[in-house]
């Protein structure tokens, strides 16, 4: 059984239609991409997914649960966990307390202090900002941060909106490297949200392709890759 | 040649004159009314007091011109500390202030036992009056510290702020007036009263933000003083008297303890034991409030609370329940007006409607935002200062709004963030930078590591 999926899902804000019958399946320890152009419906995809934007119609499953109409906070305590797009961190708390935030729903202490700890070594430059107020970190700590933040709540599935948006190539770099190691150490299922669409392929098992609210290519990861069509539209030929 | 130096500044003097002369022009014709223009009480005939037109005007003036100043040169060292920011000389570290020296000092814990020391056996020094004065500082403390639950930590707006309070001295006036019930029974009841209206209240409204959850509020304030007015059971604008002030174990002490007292060790019958006990019990609240506030601002709820402050949709992500959040708060804060109305009406025994106007809501709210949002000293200094300057300013008797009025205004001009800035508060209102959580622009670099560990550590610089 998938871990998540959607069938012919429709969503609009208000007359505008941004999502026109998207279908996708995403298996359980796999890493997805979903890549598009600026207004594609990427966004709205995954806040469709997390209960953010109620869909008109279709069917969105998240293991056997029928997402439609259930609170995020929900879908939060059943592991399904979105870092969302420009981070979107607290700035004015520190970073440890960011941290504590992602782990609001959980009540078992040793097992917040075990992730925390992974997390610290997963990114030491957090440790070392600990007690900083979040807004003081620059753009790829911010990242490194909201990625931990999700984290922090044990996530079973981690949606993911753009982690590369404003950071240098470099620190995206190492970002993806962290978002690997986490699929294979964690055994965490992850749909990416991307437009570095490079990057993303090749980290990617599988990846959807979105135009104007379709999904209008699907495939593996390195087929999508060599595709000619693919290369000419998103890689820059 | 010898000229050109000298014009800037004498262009600079020429606008400085000519701003300070409109502003005394325009002050003179303000005041007018108030200043001049007197009635003679005797013949009842109109008796202007020119001779005070140019005094006024040469003050203002002379004002104008010192205000003008001050402005230029706060602006000037927030532009210098810019500079410095951006890299130019490096600063010399955080000036630290004397709240700063007070609140970091090594020995804190000796200080502030000594404080409540001092607190403690204050009143068996007072004069009835002081001790008055104190109760009645130490009752805003406690609202200051309520409210400072619902607008400091959660950023809720509550402008009826009074009517909490109200309830707790209603509940306490009620069932002592008609049910004979004692105050130490009422404390809870008020306070679980106050919580229970501000959960009906809140349900209801906790989905509106910002000015609308502030008109909500503010009408509901307005409704509760109406209703208390036109109902018969609280006997409207007559009021309740006689509440009964809080016994010691079921004994009045003014009576036979007191005349003990005056017998054995020549006690005072100036003293009033009862007010005495009344300031012990709201110092013991304060102190409760104190650290139920402090644990609440570092426990999940206060953290949410202030999360959602931030940002609600990360809120939602993280799995907070907007609603049951900010509720518990908007409750929570509540809970305090309600004791604290409670202990106020056992302090004047004697409670009506006019005590619990609009003016009370601005009054407690400006405590929280003169003290500093979310700062438990802040809001602390600020209930002192707020009742503690009204009375010292007596001697001014007529004008002592007027200055209160002006010393508010420079508060918000020269130390935005209030007296004591909450911690949390640094990042927000520094210039550079921004408070956008956005920072791609700024740190597209992706740097890691290379800022010195001492900008983000900074405490609040001050102009």
């Amino acid at each position: 059984m998938p871990m998540l999926e959607l069938v012919e899902v429709h969503a609009a804000y208000g007359n505008i239609e941004a999502l026109k019958g998207v279908s996708m399946v995403v298996e359980a320890g796999e890493i997805i991409a979903l890549l598009g152009a600026n207004g594609a419906g990427k966004t709205t995809a995954l806040s469709a997914v997390c209960g953010l934007v109620p869909p008109k119609s279709g069917r969105i499953v998240f293991e056997d649960l029928d997402v439609r109409g259930l609170k995020t906070e929900t879908l939060v305590k059943k592991g399904l966990i979105m870092v969302p797009e420009g981070r979107r961190i607290f700035p004015a708390l520190t970073v440890m307390e960011n941290l504590r935030m992602g782990a609001y729903l959980r009540r078992d202490k040793p097992g917040v202090a075990q992730d925390l700890e992974y997390i610290m070594n997963l990114f030491p430059i957090l440790a070392a900002r600990a007690k900083q107020s979040g807004g003081t970190l620059s753009g790829g700590e911010q990242q490194m941060l909201a990625i931990s933040r999700a984290l922090m709540g044990r996530p079973r599935m981690l949606l993911l909106d753009e982690p590369s948006l404003g950071l240098a190539p470099l620190v995206v770099r190492s970002i993806f490297e962290v978002i690997k190691k986490i699929n294979s150490e964690q055994k965490t299922t992850i749909l990416l949200v991307e437009q570095n669409a490079n990057l993303a392929l090749m980290l990617a098992h599988r990846a959807y392709i979105m135009t104007t609210g379709l999904i209008t290519l699907s495939g593996p990861a390195a087929d999508l890759f060599k595709d000619e069509n693919v290369r000419q539209a998103y890689l820059g030929g | 040649m010898t000229s050109t130096p000298l014009r800037p500044f004498a262009r600079r003097l020429w606008t400085e004159t000519k701003a300070a002369a409109l502003a005394a022009l325009w002050i003179s014709l303000l005041a007018f009314p108030l200043m001049i223009l007197k009635i003679n009480n005797l013949t009842g005939a109109l008796d202007p007091q020119w001779s005070r037109l140019p005094k006024l005007a040469v003050a203002v003036f002379l004002g104008a011109y010192l205000w003008r100043f001050l402005l230029r040169r706060r602006s000037f060292s927030a532009v210098s500390k810019v500079v410095a920011e951006a890299g130019g000389p490096p600063p010399a570290g955080p000036r630290p202030t004397w709240v700063d020296l007070i609140m970091k000092t090594r020995r804190r814990k000796p200080l502030l036992g000594l404080v409540l020391a001092a607190l403690l056996v204050l009143p068996f020094f007072a004069s009835p009056y002081v001790v008055n004065v104190m109760i009645t500082a130490l009752i805003y403390v406690t609202l200051g510290l309520g409210l400072n639950i619902v607008v400091g930590v959660s950023g809720l707006l509550n402008l009826g702020y009074v009517a909490f309070y109200a309830m707790g001295a209603y509940v306490y006036a009620l069932l002592g007036h008609y049910f004979g019930l004692g105050f130490w029974l009422c404390l809870p009841l008020g306070a679980l009263s106050a919580t229970v209206m501000g959960l009906l209240l809140g349900l209801p409204i906790i989905r509106l933000n910002g000015d609308y959850l502030a008109i909500v509020t503010l009408s509901f304030g307005e409704i509760m003083r109406l209703v208390l007015t036109n109902l018969g059971v609280t006997r409207g604008p007559r009021g309740i008297p006689n509440i009964k002030p809080p016994g010691f174990f079921g004994v009045d002490l003014n009576g036979a303890p007191k005349a003990f007292l005056m017998r054995t060790v020549d006690l005072s019958p100036a003293m009033d034991l009862n007010k005495i006990l009344i300031y012990l019990i709201i110092l013991a609240l304060v102190a409760l409030t104190v650290v139920c506030v402090f644990r609440l601002e570092n426990s999940r709820l206060g953290r949410a609370c202030l999360a959602l402050r931030e940002d609600e949709v990360a809120c939602q992500a993280m799995g907070v329940n907007r609603t049951r959040a900010k509720l518990t708060a908007f409750a929570l804060g509540s809970t305090w007006a309600g004791l604290a109305g409670v202990v106020f009406a056992s302090q004047i025994t004697f409670i009506n409607p006019s005590s619990f106007t609009f003016m009370q809501s601005v009054m407690i709210l400006s405590i929280v935002v003169l003290g500093g949002m979310g700062s438990i000293p802040g809001v602390i200094i600020g209930a002192v200062v707020l009742i503690l300057l009204p009375e010292q300013l007596r001697f001014f008797s007529n004008y002592r709004m007027l200055i209160f009025g002006a010393l508010m205004v420079m508060m918000m001009i020269f130390r935005p963030g209030g007296l004591i800035q909450s911690a949390r508060e640094v990042y927000r209102h520094q210039p550079a930078g921004g408070g956008s959580n956005d920072g791609s622009s700024r740190a597209a670099d992706g740097d890691t590591g290379h800022r010195p560990e001492k900008q983000a550590e900074r405490r609040p610089a001050h102009a």
